[in-house]
């Protein structure tokens, strides 16, 4: 172990966090091809108003997007990416759900600091999460953490919740 | 083997997990970090406070001196929290958590009893074959210390797979392993941008949670004295260095609670260094700040 302080004595500043960075985890091709190695094409879906609707509406400017993993013409399962607020980063995730509507997994893809727009928009997306008591309820149960959730990790467990309704609603069993 | 460097993040811990490694092609890396994150979520399900499959949600809802047995890794993590209480007088107490559910931080376990006020970590007892019995009604919350675990076990299996240089980190609780020098930097409230704030080679690194804001929307601690079971200065911010992740989470709550000589005297048990944030003052090496 080695350590070397750059901190000067008396430099008077309020650190809240550690590390920030900013940084691309992975591409939607690299997410694309870890959750479904095997498939043969992705298949992008336009999700429309109608097929966000059930997630708790679709405010203007939320656009996820979801592309079906198939192997000759099979489906193998779904791929969704979305945006986060985090506290005041920008966070790109992607959810893998298999053929039965099983989570795959969660991957985050991008990570960075966000601009003044960026966090106005999340703003009124904050609103617009856990909107009715049924759903804080449901998030309430679904955030499991050994310490209390950080701002990022909840807003990520919320964003993989909207996901999922509108997988149930629109993509679950969908043939094309 | 090439030197290629892969990053990947998950939420896990309640927080998200960042992994880099590097000198791995890049199927073995993908493999090794795969089973990094198995690992850490293994231990999130074991050590959660909040899950009642949990160990210690099995630990709360036994009887009061009954033994119970956990997972090797619960047992070693309890073993570390013991060890770091006992050489604090209580400073660092696994189980405050009882205080912590009173003030809305946890959420109250299933339990079949109501904590005891006065139980301590001294009522926790390891009685040998992985088995853990509580000798008085109390709550354990692992916490931060099975985060820093976690970070640990994590770089283990990254360094066994043949990783030549690695960083780990789970929301601020954070490991380096590898020959080359790494910067971590702190984020202030002053702006998005972020201060370089020390370099290790080797070491992990911890620092204390930030205040809350209470209903009636005041700032407080939500770390505690374990001894006093009162809330710590607000004001202050600690940040460790040690070459363990889960001694530098603990070491953290330790220097929180302000008896400077218990914290002194900590650190160099365990090798450990750290800085001291005070509002107003700036940073003051743990001593300074009394």
């Amino acid at each position: 172990m080695k350590v070397r302080w750059l901190l000067p004595f008396g430099i008077v500043a309020t650190p809240i966090a550690h590390v920030a960075f900013a940084a691309q985890y992975m591409t939607v091709e690299q997410a694309q091809r870890a959750a479904f190695p095997d498939a043969s094409e992705f298949v992008l879906r336009v999700l429309d108003a109608t097929s966000l609707a059930p997630s708790g509406g679709a405010p203007q400017g939320w656009a996820p997007k979801a592309w079906q993993a198939r192997a000759g013409g099979r489906e193998l399962g779904w791929l969704m990416v979305d945006q986060v607020i985090g506290k005041t980063e920008l966070i790109t995730y992607a959810v893998a759900v298999d053929a039965h509507g099983a989570v795959k997994s969660v991957e985050i893809l991008d990570y960075r600091e966000a601009h003044g727009g960026e966090v106005r928009l999340a703003g009124w997306r904050q609103q617009f999460v856990g909107k009715t008591g049924a759903d804080l309820l449901e998030l309430n149960k679904d955030i499991k953490n050994i310490s209390g959730a950080t701002l990022s990790c909840r807003h990520v467990t919320e964003g993989v919740q909207r996901l999922l309704k509108v997988y149930n609603a629109a993509l679950r069993g969908a043939a094309e | 083997m090439s030197g290629e460097l892969l990053r990947r993040m998950r939420p896990s811990l309640g927080t998200l997990v960042e992994l880099r490694v590097e000198g791995l092609d890049a199927v073995r890396a993908t493999r090794a970090c795969e089973q990094a994150f198995a690992e850490i979520a293994t231990i999130h399900r074991l050590m959660s406070f909040h899950e009642s499959g949990s160990d210690l949600g099995r630990l709360h809802r036994a009887r009061v001196g009954t033994p119970v047995r956990v997972d090797a890794r619960t047992y070693e993590v309890f073993d570390r929290a013991l060890c770091i209480a006992a050489a604090t007088q209580g400073r660092f107490d696994p189980t405050v958590a009882a205080r912590q559910v009173a003030r809305g931080l946890l959420p109250r376990p299933a339990s079949s009893w109501t904590p005891d006020p006065a139980a301590r970590w001294r009522h926790v007892e390891l009685v040998g074959r992985r088995k853990v019995r509580l000798a008085r009604p109390l709550w354990v919350d692992l916490g931060g210390i099975a985060k820093g675990y976690a970070v640990d076990r994590a770089v283990e299996i990254l360094v066994a797979a043949g990783a030549t240089q690695i960083c780990v980190n789970a929301g601020g609780d954070i490991r380096v392993a590898g020959a080359r020098s790494e910067t971590v930097e702190l984020r202030t409230h002053t702006g998005i941008a972020a201060m370089p704030a020390l370099e290790v080679i080797d070491a992990a690194v911890a620092t204390s949670a930030g205040p809350f804001h209470g209903a009636d929307g005041r700032a407080a601690a939500v770390h505690l004295n374990g001894r006093t079971r009162h809330p710590v200065d607000a004001r202050r911010f600690v940040t460790v260095v040690a070459s363990r992740c889960v001694v530098a989470d603990a070491l953290t709550k330790v220097i929180m609670a302000g008896d400077s000589h218990v914290a002194l005297q900590a650190l160099e048990q365990f090798d450990a260094q750290a800085r001291v944030h005070v509002f107003g003052q700036g940073w003051l090496p743990e001593g300074a700040a009394a």
